[in-house]
């Protein structure tokens, strides 16, 4: 055992914080000292993978990890549960239900974890909640100002997945495509297949949009796992040493 | 933003609004009556009453899991449901909604707990305004004494202990509703509040809501349309349809 004396352990760099717009109020962001890592993708593009990764590769450095993820909150996520299954809210009720599950963790998970210092992984963020309502023909003024209470994490990285390699991904665990990841709500086909693919294309199309505005990494998804990893700890050792 | 008139919807939205304890759920529900018994076309919605959300929400109250955050969001996502799901389809369908709560109510309360006021304004853009919005104007000791006859303890959230204003309930409430008032009268013009005096007597207060009422909206056109009498359903168990909207 090598690596174990002191001296190997990096105390992460002390960055600036800021939330995206109002945030929460009454939150001094001096004391958040912990680092906040966002890893977003479609099902099957790798990121439940990458965090099992990420989470031993830190551990290993000496840094205390959390993980959060959407609709996890003790709050709202078995009425959202319900209400998905059932299909029966409209899009502002469920965009606003899945920004209370959000809000309740990032209030009671992530926040209190940044200020212990935890390393918070993030199995997706706003990214995919926006990106999810502007497919669905929501305003992106009203989305904006809605997460505008979300923290800007440290780093965010997007694993990009062409539609194809995700519909063989999916079909080798489960032999069937999710309503929900298919875009069945918006009647663009009637056969699932062809919906899945208008969805997920125009998903990926409202990623790269929401690239621009919040700049995230796009990491191509369709190598090996551990070729991933190596890239997303490079990364990751850049944004603790506060480089 | 604009009212459901001026947006073209055939329907008509009053909302009442004021502190707990104003009498505006009495005010509302005398004003249905009346209003149905002229046969017209009246659908009532209550404040965090939609099936789904009031689970969750009740739940963060009963547990105090709710932040000021998550407070305005969950109350967002339940006026969200029913504006999506009946108020905004039984306007189109030319009906008169009243209202007990409406969006002047998340914008009092959330800026009390300190959410900025341009976030929560933004979150509620997507609701027109109501047609008419009546003010119930009470005082505070009025509101106090109405809640404290009606029940033996004043609720966490409603007395506003989750500001940590007091450790006295009583006290809490009186600061807390306090300073909701206070939005609540910065509003007024903003939003034309129709102001009542909320600590007269019930008769008086309701004689002049239906005084303002006939004179602002003209009634006979929200008949119910001449239907013929139901015919028995070609299967037993089905409802008839065109019933009326359950409450």
């Amino acid at each position: 055992m090598k690596n174990l004396t002191r001296n190997h352990i990096v105390v992460p760099h002390r960055s600036e914080r800021r939330f995206y717009g109002h945030g929460i109020p009454g939150v001094d962001l001096e004391q958040l000292a912990g680092k906040l890592i966002a890893v977003e993708g479609a099902d099957g593009s790798g990121r439940s993978t990458q965090i099992a990764m990420l989470v031993q590769w830190l551990e290993g450095c000496g840094h205390a990890t959390t993980q959060v993820g959407l609709k996890r909150s003790t709050l709202v996520s078995e009425e959202l549960e319900r209400a998905q299954e059932g299909n029966i809210l409209s899009r502002t009720t469920l965009s606003l239900f899945y920004a209370t599950d959000f809000a309740d963790q990032l209030e009671n998970i992530i926040l209190p974890a940044l200020k212990a210092g935890f390393i918070v992984l993030a199995d997706r963020y706003i990214y995919t909640l926006m990106a999810r309502d502007m497919v669905r023909g929501m305003d992106e003024a009203w989305l904006t100002n809605l997460y505008g209470l979300a923290l800007e994490p440290d780093a965010v990285f997007y694993l990009n997945v062409s539609p194809e390699e995700l519909v063989q991904r999916t079909f080798a665990k489960n032999a069937a495509l999710d309503y929900w990841e298919s875009g069945m709500d918006q009647g663009l086909s009637r056969d699932m297949f062809d919906s899945f693919m208008k969805y997920q294309t125009a998903m990926q199309k409202t990623f790269r949009r929401l690239q621009g505005t919040y700049g995230f990494t796009i990491v191509d998804g369709m190598r090996s796992a551990q070729v991933i990893n190596a890239e997303l700890q490079k990364k990751i050792s850049v944004v603790l040493a506060g480089k | 933003m604009k009212t459901f008139a001026e947006l073209g919807f055939p329907g008509r939205l009053i909302a009442v609004e004021g502190l707990d304890g104003s009498g505006k759920s009495t005010q509302i529900y005398l004003l249905k009556r009346w209003l149905e018994l002229q046969e017209l076309k009246v659908y009532f919605s209550e404040w965090n009453s939609s099936e789904l959300v009031k689970a969750a929400t009740s739940k963060g109250k009963k547990r105090e899991l709710l932040t000021p955050t998550t407070f305005s969001l969950i109350h967002a996502t339940d006026f969200a449901d029913r504006y999506e799901r009946h108020l905004v389809p039984l306007l189109r369908a030319g009906y008169i909604v009243l209202c007990d709560r409406y969006i002047f109510t998340a914008f009092a309360r959330d800026v009390v707990r300190g959410c900025p006021p341009e976030w929560v304004r933004g979150i509620y853009e997507f609701a027109a305004l109501p047609d008419l919005t009546f003010f119930f104007k009470s005082d505070l000791e009025v509101s106090l004494k109405r809640i404290l006859d009606g029940r033996p303890q004043l609720k966490y959230f409603e007395a506003g202990m989750d500001l940590h204003l007091s450790t006295d309930p009583y006290e809490s409430f009186r600061i807390f509703q306090g300073r909701i008032l206070e939005q609540y009268l910065a509003m007024s013009t903003e939003f034309n509040f129709l102001v009542l005096d909320a600590n007269q007597v019930v008769e008086r207060q309701q004689g002049v809501v239906r005084e303002l009422i006939a004179q602002k909206l003209s009634l006979a056109s929200f008949h119910r349309a001449e239907r013929p009498p139901p015919k028995l359903p070609a299967e037993p168990h089905k409802k008839p349809v065109a019933e009326e909207p359950v409450q």
